[in-house]
Formats: C-alpha cells, sequence, structure tokens
C-alpha cells in the first residue's frame, strides 16, 4: 500500500501545506487587531504546528518518488498542468520557515527560531529556483504544449519565486539586521523579486490569450483561476515587510530610506492589492456565472488552490491596514480571515471525501 | 461522506483550534505566571520630554521575563512608550527604535516578542499598543506602542534611540547601578535633514 501511495503522491500535495501554513500569519495578523481577538494567535500556532506535522507527512512519500518512481516524476513534469505543482513543497519550505520566523519564538525562543528559519529559506530558494528552470526548459522545449494547456496553474512557478523575498525580508527584519547575512538576503530577495514578477506579466499575458481567443479550461480547473489573486498580494506583503524591515535596520537599508519610499510603498502597494481583490470578485463571477451555472465543477484536490491565494489576499490585507485606511482594512482582514478558514474547512472535507472516492490511486493526466 | 471519513475530517479541521484555545487558556489563567519588575515610568514624576508639541514617556521593564513553550524563559528589555500630542492638530507619527550596547552593538526591536506579551502588558498598564507602522495623533488622546529589545548576557549599560521627530531622535540613556537600572542621562539627537 506504501508504495502505491508513493507512486500516486502527485506533486501538488505541497498545495495542501500551503493552504495549511499560511492561515497561521492570518490568525497572528487578525488577533492584533484588537484584545478580544487575542486567541487568534494561539490558533495560529495551531495551524502552524498543523502545518507543519503536514509538512513532514507529505515532504516523505514525496522525495521518495523521485528516487523509486523517476518515471512518474518525468510523466509529472511534462504535463503543463502538475508540472507546475512542483515548487509546491519548496513553498511550503519557505511558508514553514515564514511561520517559523513568526511564531516559532514562541515554541523555542528567538534564537532557535531565526535560525531555523534561514535553513527553511535557503531550502525552499532552491528548490524553487531548481524546478523553476525544470519547468520553463520544458515549457520552452516540448512541442506538445498548445493553447488549450494554458492555465493559471502556470502562476505557481513565479509565485514560487515572488515568495522567496517574503521570508528574505521577514528575516533581515530583526535577527539578521546588520549581520554579513542581510545583504545575501537581500540580493537573493532582489533576484527572486524580479524572476518572479516579470514571469507572472509573461506568464499571465499567454493565459490571458488562452481564456480570450480558445475556450476557458474545464471545471476540474476551475480553482486555478483563484491563483492568479495570489502574485499581487504577495508582492503587498513582501513591500510592507521590506518597509518594516528597513524601520527596523533604523531607517535606512542597504542605503534605501524609509522616509524617502516609504509613500510611494503605500500608494503602490495599494494597486496592487486593489488588482487583487478585483481578482477575487472576478474568480466568484467565473464561478458562480459559468462553472456552478453548467454544473461543472468536480470535487478534486485541485480544491486546495482556493485556499493559498484568499490567505494572500488576507495577509496582504493585514499589512496593508498598518499603512493606510486601518480601520477599513482591519474589518476586511477579520472577514476574510473568516472566510479564508470558512474555505480551508471545506477544502479538507473535500480531500477527504476525495480520497473516499479513490481517485488518489487513479489519477487523470 | 462514510464516519470513518467524517471523524477523520474533523480530527484535522478541530486540532489547530483545540490546541489554540488550550494554549490561550494555559497562558491567560495565570498558569504561567508574568515574571517582571517595573522599574520607571516617566508619567509619574513627569520625566519624559517634549519636543514640537509631542510629549514623549515611557514605562520601562528591564527583565520581562518570557518562557516559550519548549524552551528556557529568557529576559528581555520592554519599553512601553506613551505619545502625546500637546498641539492644536493632528499629527502622524512613524516611530522607530534601535537599541545600543556598549561596543557601538545595535539591535532592533522584537517585534514577535512584544506582540506575545501584549496582552499582559495591555492588562498591566491598562492601556492599548499601537499595532499599524504609521499612526495619527489626535491632540490629548495618548498612544502607546511596545518595543522588546532581546537582552545581551551581563548587560551594565545601553541606550535607545527613539527616532520620533524629523529634525532629531530621543536617546534614553541607562545604567545599572546597585543591581537597579538607572536612567542617568536622557538627550535630544538632531539629525542632518540637508541634502548631500
Amino acid at each position: 500500500m506504501f508504495k502505491r501511495i508513493v507512486k500516486n503522491f502527485g506533486p501538488e500535495w505541497g498545495a495542501a501545506v500551503m493552504g495549511t501554513a499560511a492561515l497561521c500569519i492570518t490568525m497572528q495578523l487578525s488577533s492584533e487587531v484588537a484584545r478580544p481577538f487575542s486567541p487568534l494567535l494561539y490558533i495560529g500556532l495551531g495551524f502552524y504546528l498543523l502545518a507543519v506535522v503536514m509538512f513532514i507527512a507529505f515532504f516523505i512519500p514525496w522525495t521518495l518518488r523521485f528516487f523509486m518512481y523517476p518515471e512518474e516524476i518525468k510523466k509529472d513534469l511534462k504535463n503543463p498542468i502538475r508540472g507546475n505543482f512542483f515548487p509546491t513543497i519548496p513553498i511550503s519550505f519557505i511558508l514553514a520557515g515564514t511561520g517559523t520566523n513568526k511564531l516559532g519564538p514562541m515554541l523555542f525562543g528567538p534564537s532557535i527560531a531565526y535560525h531555523l528559519s534561514i535553513v527553511f529559506f535557503f531550502l525552499g530558494t532552491i528548490g524553487i529556483f531548481i524546478f523553476g528552470f525544470l519547468l520553463i526548459r520544458e515549457q520552452f522545449l516540448n512541442e506538445n504544449i498548445h493553447l488549450e494547456h494554458a492555465n493559471f496553474s502556470w502562476f505557481i512557478p513565479p509565485v514560487s519565486h515572488l515568495i522567496i523575498p517574503v521570508l528574505g525580508v521577514c528575516s533581515m527584519d530583526v535577527h539578521w539586521a546588520d549581520t554579513g547575512l542581510a545583504p545575501v538576503l537581500f540580493i537573493i530577495s532582489m533576484i527572486a523579486l524580479g524572476v518572479g514578477s516579470l514571469n507572472f506579466l509573461f506568464v499571465g499575458a499567454a493565459i490571458w490569450h488562452r481564456y480570450i481567443y480558445h475556450t476557458i479550461p474545464q471545471g476540474r480547473l476551475a480553482p486555478t483561476i483563484m491563483v492568479g489573486i495570489a502574485p499581487t498580494a504577495i508582492i503587498v506583503i513582501f513591500l510592507i515587510k521590506f518597509v518594516q524591515a528597513i524601520e527596523a535596520s533604523h531607517g535606512t537599508l542597504f542605503g534605501i530610506n524609509l522616509i524617502s519610499i516609504f509613500s510611494l510603498v503605500k500608494i503602490t502597494a495599494s494597486i496592487l492589492w486593489g488588482f487583487s481583490f478585483w481578482w477575487l470578485i472576478l474568480v466568484a463571477i467565473l464561478l458562480f456565472t459559468h462553472y456552478v451555472k453548467i454544473k461543472n465543477h468536480p470535487l478534486e484536490f485541485g480544491w486546495w488552490a482556493y485556499t493559498f491565494p484568499l490567505e494572500a489576499f488576507t495577509v496582504a490585507t493585514g499589512l496593508l491596514a498598518q499603512c493606510v485606511a486601518i480601520h477599513f482594512l482591519q474589518g476586511m482582514l477579520l472577514i476574510l480571515n473568516t472566510l479564508a478558514a470558512i474555505v480551508w474547512i471545506i477544502v479538507v472535507f473535500g480531500t477527504i471525501k476525495w480520497l473516499e472516492s479513490g481517485a488518489f490511486l487513479n489519477p487523470k493526466h | 461522506m462514510k464516519y470513518r471519513s467524517l471523524i477523520i475530517a474533523l480530527v484535522i479541521v478541530l486540532t489547530p483550534f483545540v490546541i489554540g484555545i488550550t494554549l490561550f487558556l494555559a497562558r491567560s489563567s495565570g498558569r504561567i505566571p508574568v515574571k517582571a519588575h517595573l522599574s520607571a515610568d516617566t508619567r509619574e514624576n513627569n520625566g519624559g520630554i517634549t519636543y514640537k508639541g509631542i510629549k514623549v514617556d515611557w514605562t520601562f521593564y528591564p527583565d520581562w521575563e518570557y518562557k516559550p513553550l519548549f524552551w528556557r524563559a529568557e529576559k528581555y528589555l520592554v519599553f512601553m512608550f506613551h505619545y502625546t500630542n500637546t498641539n492644536a492638530h493632528d499629527i502622524v507619527l512613524m516611530p522607530s527604535y534601535v537599541f545600543v550596547s556598549p561596543g557601538n552593538r545595535r539591535y532592533s526591536a522584537n517585534e514577535e516578542i512584544s506582540m506575545y506579551i501584549e496582552d499582559d502588558i495591555e492588562r498591566t498598564l491598562n492601556v492599548a499598543d499601537q499595532t499599524p507602522i504609521t499612526f495619527k495623533l489626535s491632540p490629548n488622546a495618548p498612544k502607546h506602542y511596545i518595543v522588546t529589545f532581546e537582552k545581551p548576557h551581563k548587560l551594565k549599560q545601553f541606550y535607545v534611540d527613539v527616532d520620533i521627530w524629523k529634525d532629531a531622535s530621543l536617546r534614553i540613556y541607562y545604567r545599572k547601578k546597585d543591581d537597579k537600572w538607572e536612567n542617568y542621562k536622557i538627550k535630544r539627537v538632531n539629525k542632518y535633514v540637508g541634502r548631500g
């Protein structure tokens, strides 16, 4: 049985860790709104611990599959949908590192937590860049990729690069500020930000082209539309965390002055947040006026795509609330956090039902 | 859905909430006591400083002990700054804080520890902490901000820079005398605000 599990353990399982891990940050941010919400900090810690258990449980078969069933790995890498989910496990490293950075000091003190999150940072970064190159190579050289294959899961590799600088600047925030590691973290973060943000635009254009000039994907890929929320939301998170890192570095980081960039960051972050919000409404419109209407929205593992992007948007809202429209955005943060938790609960039940149906052992390529 | 699957799903879904609520109740019930002693509150002896209509006071806990769940307790230097606007108009503040120990070693404030101990401090001082990076300060409506620094071993003296005004920052000096922390000097450090 274990061998069958390993053989069918697709690259997409990291999405479940992502969808659980990000909830620890949404809960933590919500806990800061007012004292009655303080328990959410500890519920966030509960999500962090659950995400760590899931991460370990999924990382073992995910890794074993590379050695036991390399032909399955090759098949998945060539698949224009499944292949894009490979970076979800390296992303989980980055999210585990971010969770450890924020909530780890509560478990084992700041020093261990900040060292551990740096280990996660480097492991995640290496994985993300390796899969980024493998997937782009595959997309360029594979002659069997056609217009009808384009879908929003193609955003996952750019998103994976965009998430690197989030942990990079979180780490520069306190412990590693003013150390020799800070410039290394900064340069890696900036490279990843460049790769992620430009690839997001290029890939987005390709997917947009398919959605306009071809049919839109079938119902089982409907949740991937949600991934479109993530890139701009993550850039918002990066921008605000970057400002906090500069603030922590006594107002100037690598010659970048807090006062001189703060206004620009507020404007840029608000614009990008607005795009994510617009996309969230777009997802609802497409979902209810098309997929639900034509009853083409089957229960799939892919429903996990509904979780992380919504949570990333929730985190972006919580962080933006520290700079602009404080009361309005804090209200939205609480609503979105509740919504994200409800979506997560629905998806967990859906996944168990999906596993019960036996679909896991008979994957559709 | 089969009964077994339903149980599995419920266990997964409830786990973070059960862990979280249990830990919260354990922390807030007082089973993990707050170990901290107050060293100074400048509001009591009018020891704060006023410049450009912004009055800055602070409460200082030199050895606030925080015990992580799976690790030994450590002591932190905890300040709560109190800002009062004595001008007739609203102002927007964006303070930042630096801790400097002998040898000019600079440390940033630890936002995470501040977040964990926030409830205890708020309860102790009966004030609410500000979480935004920047916040509006209306006339005579004080706002408060918790700042926590990791405490270097064998610390005998230090100063904290509070970067609050456009052209100056507040420098607060502390030293240990007879096992007690003494605020021996307060200085306003002018900043260069021109070009070049």
